[in-house]
């Protein structure tokens, strides 16, 4: 199935911001759920392996957005063949971006890509968080993809392909975690920190934190604490 | 392929490669790497994610700096009667090649985000700008920033010795596990011909990574290869952070 999201903020009189532009089709609806909020509700199961997702977000300069799902996405294994489910988020943000989606769960056999690509301009901020978990309670892991592409002023910030699970390239024993969560932000820079099993590491006027393991919420635990370690500006 | 690129692969050249483990010293003092096997695993894990980048980049600047993707071919400057003819169209002009190439190394950096792991590479990145252009003379050395990346340097060394992208993807790949190898051995003591054969069966997979990487270096900067192994660049940052190495990286 097709999905395309396409939400536009702006800022308005007053300096709030509006939502000109909120287009929903597919598994996907747009729910506004305050001033500078969104949640995105999925109204079908899945994704399904074949699943083609696109949402695109452009936040104006002086406007802010933050966008939430409302439940875990579970992707599940295409009915024929061995398709990966796709979504991809293009932003361009000149204001202030948060994507802090729940967490995608991949079952078995399935195979989830996800793709971030932010275009921001200078002074645009942006924080965004992916948790990742591979099977269900007592299956085997599905397998999941991630790149992240940061661009600012026309220049990469950041630019990584994370890839879990079974068959993936770097996905190799001892170190084959189940659990997996990364931040990226843009707009305030923090120094190197490590933990176990979790890294956080600057970039030109900000920083990005990764954090793998067996159990999600641990996970989420350990990059939490990143986000919180070493305040001071490097 | 020519002995050009045997000679840039080759672990005698003195381009500071031996001062760095590509991770393996501190993946031995975390436990991860230990024997022949949990090597081959590390050298595999290493070369489908860092490798892969640094092939493609590598490629990508062979591809700029000889002017293949504008339908030319590379004019290094002839060192030898067998050296490329004069009827060949020019380089692409300098200040061309020095856009490029500051694009790639941007590139190369947004890859890198750990800051040991990007002073490692520019580090035997500049190490091979000193070796490269005495051994290789190009103007294309010139259009590089100073301390680039090191896979960036690798392009511009291929070119300038009349070598292919494939070339530079090859050496890449190779060298992102010949050199941890080499440390793995001096590290735990383990018996050369065990490392050079661990080294020596990861060929298929080099070929493989450099194969794809280079099928990605033909397009836009932008989807050049981009894997990345967090654990890596924790290695990595622990490492730096250390008083008692014996490795740079």
């Amino acid at each position: 199935m097709i999905t395309r999201v396409e939400v536009v903020a702006r800022r308005g009189p007053g300096g709030r911001t509006v939502l000109p532009v909120v287009r929903a089709s597919g598994q996907l609806a747009v729910r506004r759920t305050g001033p500078t909020t969104i949640h995105l509700v999925a109204t079908a199961f899945g994704p399904l392996g074949g699943d083609d997702a696109e949402v695109s977000l452009v936040v104006e300069e002086g406007a802010s957005l933050t966008v939430h799902t409302v439940a875990a996405a579970v992707a599940l294994p295409a009915r024929e063949g061995d398709r990966p489910s796709v979504q991809r988020v293009r932003a361009a943000v000149a204001g202030a971006l948060v994507l802090a989606p729940e967490p995608t769960v991949v079952t078995a056999r399935a195979h989830h890509r996800a793709e971030l690509t932010a275009e921001l301009a200078e002074g645009a901020t942006l924080a965004a968080t992916e948790h990742v978990l591979l099977g269900r309670a007592g299956e085997e892991p599905g397998r999941w993809t991630g790149t992240t592409r940061v661009e600012r002023a026309g220049r990469p910030l950041l630019h990584t392909t994370v890839a879990l699970g079974p068959g993936a390239p770097g996905w190799l024993p001892p170190v084959a975690p189940r659990a997996y969560a990364a931040t990226v932000s843009v707009g305030a820079r923090l120094p190197v920190a490590t933990g176990q099993d979790a890294v956080r590491l600057p970039l030109d006027d900000g920083w990005t934190a990764t954090a793998w393991g067996t159990e999600l919420h641990t996970v989420v635990r350990a990059l939490a604490a990143l986000e919180g370690v070493g305040e001071e500006v490097a | 392929m020519t002995a050009a690129l045997l000679t840039l692969a080759d672990a005698r050249l003195p381009a500071g490669g031996h001062t760095h483990s590509g991770g393996v010293e501190q993946a031995i003092a975390a436990g991860l790497v230990r024997d022949p096997s949990s090597l081959a695993a590390f050298l595999l894990r290493r070369l489908r994610t860092s490798g892969a980048v640094a092939a493609g980049l590598a490629a990508a600047t062979t591809l700029s700096s000889s002017g293949r993707h504008r339908g030319q071919v590379p004019s290094p400057v002839p060192l030898s009667p067998t050296s490329p003819s004069s009827e060949e169209p020019p380089a692409p002009s300098s200040s061309e090649l020095v856009a490029a190439l500051l694009r790639l190394d941007d590139e190369a950096d947004a890859r890198t985000p750990s800051p040991a792991l990007r002073a490692a590479s520019r580090q035997q990145g500049r190490g091979l700008v000193r070796v490269g252009r005495r051994a290789w003379p190009s103007t294309a050395w010139d259009a590089l920033p100073s301390a680039p990346h090191h896979p960036v340097a690798l392009g511009v060394a291929a070119a300038a010795g009349g070598l292919a992208p494939r070339d530079a993807a090859a050496a890449a790949a190779y060298l992102s596990i010949s050199g941890p190898a080499t440390a793995a051995q001096r590290l735990l003591a383990m018996d050369p011909i065990t490392v050079a054969a661990v080294t020596a069966r990861l060929s298929p997979e080099v070929d493989a990574v450099a194969e794809e990487s280079l099928s990605r270096a033909t397009g836009s900067p932008a989807d050049l290869p981009a894997d990345t192994d967090p654990l890596l660049d924790l290695l990595a940052e622990v490492h730096a952070a250390r008083a008692d190495r014996f490795f740079a990286s």
